[in-house]
């Protein structure tokens, strides 16, 4: 399901151009005091440099078939062999490659739709904020794994339509999110000022609106991308989601459900994997909603 | 009371007119013709004369809104149309599996508030002590668990090193243990952290410092007064966790090998079964839908001020 990241529309005071470094530096050092959070963001800095490296790094090809099926882990196969005999290790490096690509293309696929139509819901206000809330509204009520599972229906079982179905998911939540900090700041004597002097309507929206509505989006965005991953992987197990011999967490560990009782290692590493990203995610999501803005409530 | 059931209802109907809006567009809109999509399945090629007779058989010829129109009228009477697959009623097959899922989805709800609240309470009233840190660790792993993975390592531990517990299959309460436990433990991270601070900010208000002030026994003051207050936010998170419950009754069954609507829409969705797709989601999203009223409901019966505050 959908968790429920409790965020406060933030009503950031549109600083001065000055104040604005010492404001983010201290945004920093509320971040680094945190412990829970620099683990996290020590763990998700491993995944990615693992992410970029793995190609050059791993010691057999993932989709290779490099000695006999279900050893053991040992000092040649660190994680085991799989069911086909591929290296586990090398399987479970450059899988983080798709995971972490699942988690923010299908983050940036839901932001992107939801951040405008929150934008021009609570903007515009009105006919057009009655359609958006209630279409919004609809899909909030409906969890959004159906969402998923009937856009996969629809599209196909791959990896590509999984990273679309997850961010529809997203849309509404962005949505929510956005036209709440627009109606907060919307009246704002500076937004007030930027229409006076005759800006058009969308640079109003993106470049003051917008702007100074953010630390809510980026910490939306973090938790999300764990919830996006947590829910590919889930699809990619189903057989929803990636296809053999794709190295997909969430597929790796179906793959070794069957031979469960003689080859634990099969399943166990990629869902390590998994666990560990997303507990990374939801860390600095955590951190960063702390940091960014000390009124929004920590609890959630 | 009467009002607030009533008005609560009537919100439901634009809800449930967009999500069958919503599922039938999807599957319809989309690229992608259901019709190909099954003989595609079958032989290599498709015949332009069987797929043309296809189309006419399943009603793919009508204008979309007519379509819309069959499905939505069909639903209002029980009747989601037949599966392509089962060639049955796909009414009668939700309705052979609705038990599975549902007594699944109550024994993880059970799991999930035994384990949630008890771990939330700990931690509140030991609030920055290792014993809250402890407490929520455990539950951020809870939340960050994929729950297929999870279900794997418990049969891993209890059915294979243990044989406690059986790995697969729906006979009696004794195979509902795992899956209970792989779908409960995920949402009390949630809970946990829910009663947690909502333990927090009940701990923090004046009739706990004056029941402290008269004499009241630390016990009674966390009991009585504490942990009843604590737990009304935790009432309306129960809803929300349902819907959570059958997210993952969709992955545990899977793991599990139980029968239930879960299972059923995978396999459904695996094969282009489309009508048994379109049917099942209707119906999870309509279950939710309803176990949501229900709690707002009792939310509402438990404390007044949500009734007049709408």
């Amino acid at each position: 399901m959908r968790s429920e990241p409790d965020l406060a529309p933030v009503l950031a005071s549109p600083a001065e151009e000055t104040a604005l470094p010492s404001q983010r530096m201290r945004a920093l050092q509320r971040f680094l005091r945190n412990p829970g959070a620099v683990v996290g963001a020590g763990v998700l800095g491993f995944w990615l440099v693992v992410a970029v490296i793995s190609p050059f790094l791993v010691p057999y090809d993932p989709t290779d078939t490099v000695g006999l099926a279900r050893q053991a882990p040992s000092a040649e196969f660190w994680f085991g062999t799989d069911t086909l005999g591929r290296d586990v290790f090398s399987r479970v490096l450059v899988g983080s490659q798709i995971s972490l690509q699942l988690g923010l293309i299908s983050i940036g696929l839901g932001a992107v739709p939801g951040v405008t139509m929150g934008l021009v819901a609570g903007y515009f206000g009105g006919l057009t904020d009655a359609v958006i809330s209630r279409f919004v509204d609809a899909l909030l009520a409906f969890p959004s794994i159906l969402l998923a599972l009937v856009i996969i229906a629809a599209l196909g079982p791959n990896l590509q339509n999984v990273m679309i179905a997850v961010g529809i998911g997203t849309v509404p939540l962005y949505a929510r999110l956005v036209r709440g900090s627009v109606l907060a700041v919307k009246q704002l004597p500076y937004v007030e000022a930027a229409r006076v002097v005759g800006n058009p309507a969308w640079r109003i929206m993106f470049r003051h609106v917008l702007a100074n509505a953010y630390a809510p989006i980026v910490v939306l965005s973090t938790l999300q991308v764990g919830n996006a991953i947590l829910i590919g992987s889930g699809l990619s197990f189903l057989g929803l989601g990636a296809q053999p011999p794709t190295p997909e967490w969430g597929l790796m560990s179906a793959e070794g459900r069957d031979v469960l009782r003689r080859a634990w290692w099969i399943s166990t590493f990629p869902g390590v994997a998994i666990l560990s990203v997303v507990v990374a995610c939801n860390l600095v999501g955590d951190g960063l909603r702390s940091a960014l803005d000390p009124r929004m409530r920590v609890d959630g | 009371m009467g009002r607030y059931i009533a008005n609560r209802l009537a919100q439901l109907i634009p809800v449930l007119f967009l999500i069958s809006v919503i599922v039938f567009g999807i599957l319809h809109a989309l690229p992608g013709d259901p019709a190909e999509l099954i003989l595609q399945g079958a032989e290599g090629g498709a015949p332009p004369e069987r797929l043309r007779e296809l189309k006419t058989q399943m009603g793919l010829d009508d204008p979309l809104i007519v379509q819309y129109l069959r499905f939505a009228g069909g639903a209002l009477v029980g009747d989601l149309g037949e599966s392509i697959r089962f060639r049955t009623s796909v009414t009668g097959l939700i309705l052979d599996r609705l038990w599975y899922t549902v007594e699944l989805a109550l024994a993880g709800l059970l799991v999930a508030l035994l384990i949630g609240v008890p771990l939330g309470m700990i931690a509140a009233v030991r609030q920055n002590s290792w014993v809250d840190t402890l407490a929520m660790s455990v539950a951020y792993v809870g939340a960050s668990m994929p729950v297929f993975w999870f279900g794997l390592i418990l049969i891993l531990t209890f059915s294979f090193t243990f044989s406690w517990f059986p790995p697969a299959g729906a006979d009696g309460l004794i195979s509902l243990v795992l899956p209970a436990i792989t779908l409960g433990f995920v949402s009390a991270g949630l809970i946990s952290r829910l009663v947690r601070s909502s333990m927090i900010e009940v701990l923090g208000e004046d009739y706990i410092r004056t029941s402290r002030a008269k004499g009241m026994s630390e016990r009674l003051v966390l009991w009585r007064h504490g942990f009843r207050n604590a737990l009304i936010p935790v009432v309306t998170m129960v809803g929300l966790t349902f819907g959570g419950m059958l997210a993952g009754a969709v992955v545990t069954e899977t793991v599990f090998s139980r029968p239930g609507l879960g299972r059923l829409v995978v396999s459904a969705i695996l094969t282009k079964d489309y009508p048994l797709v379109q049917g099942c989601v209707l119906f999870l999203a309509v279950l939710y839908l309803s176990v949501n009223l229900v709690v707002d409901i009792l939310y509402a019966w438990l404390d007044p001020r949500i009734r007049y505050a709408k």
